[in-house]
């Protein structure tokens, strides 16, 4: 029977927006259920729980642009009712009415406000939501609106339909991918802090929310008598919740951090309090932001308990718990870093489809997998799954490609051939200016006919007119036509804005057989239209704008899109479970991989791992010995790489040998190690030793009476800035493990950094497993008095051990990290880790960052693992498979264009002396000295466009293709002629 | 100070998140004055102090350029690099008997519509407070 090829996604969390995107990418058509009437109707993680302010999503995952190609297509106000077949043959039935306001052919020309007769405060029936930057979407008051149809009579696109129906559909789809949103915890789940009881408690995601349009300012923490409080208290309320009410992603700690370090920032006299249980801020560098916030003068008080009660209108009276002692502080404004609930709608798609949930009510997902749910062919990502962060939910996404492969039958979505683009060197230079009217609705905003006539007198305009639109398909075309007719071969779009719509004008300009270079696209609407009022000036201001814009495209230059072949094989460095995992996925979906490994054995930090881990683990090596597409070299090593991405070239060293290789992507599986202490004794007395000796010791039998386990041995100090995350989690196993001997466990610790599905810290307690808290500068000693082996605390008090246990951390191979990051060019992070483009420091979470066209992001050279950050087991597999997605869509390519396409930077050789500059300050290494000609060279592959290297260079030899200097300088002199 | 005067000012902004925070702006009908000319360029790392200077001589009044937050550069650090850059172009310009403050860097993200707008109204404030630009009466620039 043949698998289906389309994909179902149900919900919008990141992790399903970035499976669409990917399976887009790799040419899988996808079908986007979307519960809500627009992007964000029903609230995702990004905009609610970024630890920033702002947040860009909707702008990086280019939903319209494979809308319009025919890849995606959307549902909105959809819900699923019914799903029958099996893995790769699911039928799928679901109900969905379209949007009011469709918002892919909506112009956003605002008519329909305008004749919108209801007034409701500050805005009409209808308005654009206050809150979304990338695309307009409006919305309809129902309260409020009439239904008087002026609105759908005046949409000169037909977008707007006041009445649409209900529609079954039914679909034939290979897999189903569940991303459903998290739930917001409720007033009655935040009562212990008061929440919605005094305008002075807010969530930090209302404050991130509402200042999405002004960042970060004073503003934001107005009270409503208009008062600029100035002390205030950052709660983080699942630290004080019970189990079950609120469950804790990783961020939020830092999300606490954050939010101290900006109102210090903007209130640098507030006196901010961060109240938590223990900084559980265990990402890569979210460390740095505790250090961050104590240097910016945040108190951080880890208390047992906290209660918020307003005091009267403008306080708000705080009880805590510290040290068994009771105190109280009275506060001005005090924000709640929530966490989420367990999906709502688990119950119903365990009916549905019959996936199951776990025993904290989000879906269950199979041991060693990354998003498989209980039922083959359906996968479950994001905040569904557990509560999580956006680089979490987003590395799922992709990783549901690696594992989703397998049910899914050939591609069916190939990208349309771009037209052919004529020659117009051999022209004379004609400029059109084409002025668009957004289908006649500008024309009551400014005279255009007038503006045309101006604009046809300018002496270069050979050809001046005015057009209905260029972002619809039927108006691409005409519009396209009217370019060829009017036999220019420059064009100047006058039109509203070319971020969101860039690709619709260039297609335009290329329709008319024209190279987009011979373009400039000028922001009618955005810089004058919608900001302006005074009709006179608008008129000027839009005339000076496209004398402008007609000087620069006189002396723009076309140039052609390079293309390149892209070699579909995988070099893996590094053989431990990352890269086992990584080289198998890939060679499983029928790409050469090479797997080299720098000891003898596969497996790499084998001796950690448990039971069942070891057990995943020598099956995974023998199905990568297996493999026909792996081949594997044991003590090797690279000796050289040159290349760019896709087109590696170098050479590894095996048994003395160099053997060449030629690989289009990179793995980086390096790992890293346990780190050794050299304090409390070890290695000195035999009663010292570390969590992985005594897991290994560990055999059912009484080991010692009285254990006392020492946290934090090597991290989060001044030489390890970073939390190891694994330590916290293997000491409450081990503990439990020796409670269960009988012995007498006390962990001393300094933030109890347990996550994760099971609650290890919750059981440790409850069996009577005792937990000390010490300063994060005083340790405790362990010291030998005569035979006796004692602890002494940081309060002086003595304890008498038979073992003591020390949770070493993990550190990086500095030393091999270095080795290939020269070799490869590849970035390190200041901890020694690998860096990687979506941990620019110091934002994790910066979705621009995560979302960028991430296959690219790192020029095909990936970190996985722990070569990128300390990792648990699973997560080590989740960055495996994510990147074993990515490289699987690039691999998959023959061919494959620059990624900026013409738009990159160039040199003029006869004015480039070879000064290297532009060479040291290309964040891309996308430049270098040609040998020979001793001119800097640009790598057309590798160029990004941004221009740094136009900035330095002396000589002015160095130049954007879009932004040449001598186009820049024409536009400035026309803009202030 | 000069009631009728009305400064040319050009506002240089990044592809991403100054163009953004100005398409926000839009979207919300945010007001602004008309003597804000907008420049585009990809990104703020990509002008070079030759060309900022260029708009002064030219006889611009202000100069504002806007990237994104810092740790947001689209690419890399470009807004590091220009930031770092108006402080040198502040020297150059004193020396040329202008006053440092007719060049302002202010970091405005994709939905920073507000934000963008308050910046245009202040500096425009700001410059109408100061005066034209000398360099204008000048025959040798």
């Amino acid at each position: 029977m043949a698998k289906e090829s389309s994909v179902l996604i149900y919900g919008t969390n990141l992790g399903g927006y970035r499976a669409a995107y990917a399976l887009c990418k790799k040419g899988h058509k996808v079908i986007l259920l979307n519960r809500g009437s627009y992007v964000d109707d029903i609230r995702n993680q990004t905009l609610s729980q970024l630890p920033l302010d702002f947040c860009w999503m909707c702008g990086h995952f280019p939903q319209r642009l494979f809308k319009a190609l025919g890849c995606v297509q959307d549902f909105y106000n959809a819900e699923l009712l019914e799903v029958s077949g099996q893995a790769g043959d699911f039928t799928v039935k679901f109900k969905t009415k379209p949007q009011v306001v469709n918002n892919f052919i909506c112009t956003e020309c605002d008519e329909c406000i305008e004749v919108c007769p209801e007034v409701v405060g500050d805005r009409k029936a209808i308005y654009v939501h206050p809150e979304i930057g990338w695309e307009n979407i409006y919305l309809i008051d129902w309260e409020n609106c009439t239904k008087c149809g002026k609105c759908e009579e005046v949409c000169p696109t037909d977008a707007l339909k006041l009445e649409r129906s209900e529609e079954v559909q039914e679909v034939k789809v290979a897999a189903i991918i569940l991303a459903l949103e998290y739930n917001d915890p409720t007033i009655e789940d935040l009562k212990n802090f008061s929440f919605g009881k005094s305008p002075s408690i807010v969530k930090n995601s209302e404050i991130a929310r509402n200042s999405l349009l002004t960042n970060f300012v004073k503003d934001s923490v107005k009270l409503p008598s208009g008062k600029i409080p100035q002390n205030f208290a950052v709660v983080v309320t699942p630290h004080f919740n019970n189990h079950g009410t609120e469950y804790e992603s990783y961020n939020l700690s830092v999300s606490a951090a954050y939010r101290g370090v900006r109102l210090k920032e903007i209130l640098p006299e507030s006196d901010v309090t961060i109240f938590l249980k223990d900084y559980r801020g265990f990402g890569k560098r979210h460390y740095r932001w505790y250090k961050k916030a104590l240097d910016a003068g945040v108190h951080i008080e880890k208390v047992d308990d906290i209660k918020a009660s307003p005091k009267n209108k403008e306080e708000v009276n705080l009880q805590y718990e510290k040290d068994g002692k009771s105190h109280e502080k009275t506060v001005e404004y005090t924000i709640l870093i929530n966490g989420q609930k367990s999906p709502n709608l688990m119950k119903d798609m365990s009916e549905i489809c019959g996936v199951k949930a776990d025993e904290n009510g989000f879906c269950n997902i199979k041991p060693f997998s990354c998003s498989e749910t209980d039922v083959d062919g359906i996968f479950a990502v994001g905040e569904f799954t557990g509560p999580k962060g956006n680089p979490e939910a987003i590395w799922e996404g992709c990783a549901t490609l690696t594992e989703s492969l397998k049910y899914l039958g050939e591609t069916n979505f190939k990208p349309p051939a771009p037209p052919s683009l004529r020659n117009v060197d051999v022209e004379e230079k004609k400029i059109g200016v084409f002025i668009c009217s957004c289908f006649g609705t500008f024309n009551d905003k400014m005279d255009l006919n007038d503006l045309k006539e101006t604009v046809e007198a300018i002496p270069d305009v050979s050809h001046a007119e005015i057009i209905k639109g260029c972002c619809t398909p039927p108006s691409i075309k005409e519009t396209a036509e009217l370019i060829k007719k009017s036999g220019v071969n420059r064009v100047v779009l006058a039109v509203c804005t070319p971020i969101q719509k860039l690709l619709k004008f260039r297609k335009t300009v290329m329709m008319a057989g024209l190279n987009p270079l011979l373009s400039e696209f000028l922001r009618l609407r955005e810089d004058v239209i919608n900001v302006h009022k005074d009709k006179v000036k608008m008129l000027e201001k839009s005339l000076t704008l496209i004398k402008a814009a007609v000087a620069k495209t006189k002396k723009s230059v076309q140039n052609p899109t390079l293309k390149e072949s892209f070699t579909p094989h995988a070099l893996v460095i590094g053989a431990g479970l990352s890269g086992l995992t990584c080289a198998s996925e890939i060679a499983d979906n029928g790409f050469q991989v090479t797997l080299i490994e720098k000891n003898e054995n596969l497996g790499g930090n084998e001796k950690y791992f448990d039971k069942q881990q070891k057990e995943y683990l020598d099956k995974l090596i023998s199905k990568v010995k297996d493999n026909q597409n792996i081949k594997v070299y044991q003590k090797a090593e690279l000796k050289r790489m040159s290349g760019y991405a896709g087109n590696f070239y170098g050479a590894i060293l095996s048994e003395k040998k160099e053997i060449p290789i030629d690989v289009g992507v990179i793995v980086l599986a390096t790992g890293a190690k346990e780190h050794k202490p050299k304090e409390f004794l070890y290695g000195e007395d035999q009663r010292v030793i570390t969590q992985t000796e005594l897991q290994n010791n560990l055999n059912g039998k009484k080991i010692g009476n009285q254990v006392v386990m020492i946290q934090c041995v090597g991290s989060k100090n001044d030489e390890h800035p970073y939390c190891s995350r694994v330590c916290c989690n293997q000491a409450l196993k081990n503990a439990l493990s020796l409670k269960e001997t009988g012995s007498e466990v006390t962990i001393l610790y300094r933030d109890m950094t347990n996550y994760g599905k099971e609650n290890y810290y919750q059981k440790a307690l409850d069996s009577g497993v005792k937990f000390i808290r010490f300063e994060d500068n005083k340790y405790p000693e362990v010291k030998k008095n005569a035979d006796a082996l004692e602890v002494i605390k940081s309060d002086g008090e003595k304890i008498k051990v038979d073992l003591v246990v020390l949770s070493t951390g993990i550190e990086p191979d500095e030393e091999n990290n270095r080795n290939l990051s020269n070799l490869l060019g590849y970035p390190m992070d200041k901890d020694g880790f690998f860096d990687s483009d979506v941990n620019v420091y110091p934002y994790e979470e910066s979705i621009k960052r995560l979302f960028k066209p991430y296959e690219w992001a790192t020029n095909c050279i990936y970190p996985v693992g722990l070569a990128h950050s300390p990792r648990a087991f699973e997560e080590s597999i989740l960055t495996a498979r994510d990147i074993a997605g990515r490289a699987l869509i690039l691999l998959g390519k023959k061919m494959l264009p620059a990624p900026n396409a013409m738009y990159i930077a160039e040199v003029k050789d006869a004015l480039c002396m070879g000064c290297g500059i532009c060479v040291d300050v290309c964040a891309y290494s996308a430049r270098a000295i040609d040998i020979e000609k001793k001119i800097a060279v640009v790598h057309p592959f590798l160029c990004d466009s941004c221009g740094s290297c136009v900035s330095v260079c002396p000589n002015d030899a160095s130049y954007l293709r879009d932004f040449m200097s001598n186009q820049t300088i024409s536009t400035l002199d026309a803009l202030l002629a | 100070m000069n009631k009728n005067f009305t400064p040319k000012i050009i506002y240089f902004m990044c592809n991403w998140c100054g163009t953004g925070g100005a398409e926000s702006a839009s979207a919300h009908h945010l007001y602004y004055p008309e003597n804000v000319l907008p420049y585009r360029v990809n990104c703020t790392g990509s002008l070079s102090t030759v060309l900022i200077l260029r708009a002064f001589i030219d006889g611009a009044d202000g100069v504002i350029i806007s990237g994104c937050h810092p740790g947001d550069c689209h690419y890399e650090d470009g807004n590091f690099r220009e930031r770092k850059r108006v402080a040198t172009i502040k020297s150059i310009i004193e020396s040329l008997g202008l006053e440092e403050d007719r060049i302002w860097f202010r970091y405005v993200a994709h939905g920073e519509g507000k934000r963008f707008v308050d910046t245009t109204t202040e500096f425009n404030d700001y410059i109408k407070k100061i005066g034209p630009n000398p360099l204008k009466e000048r025959s040798d620039t």
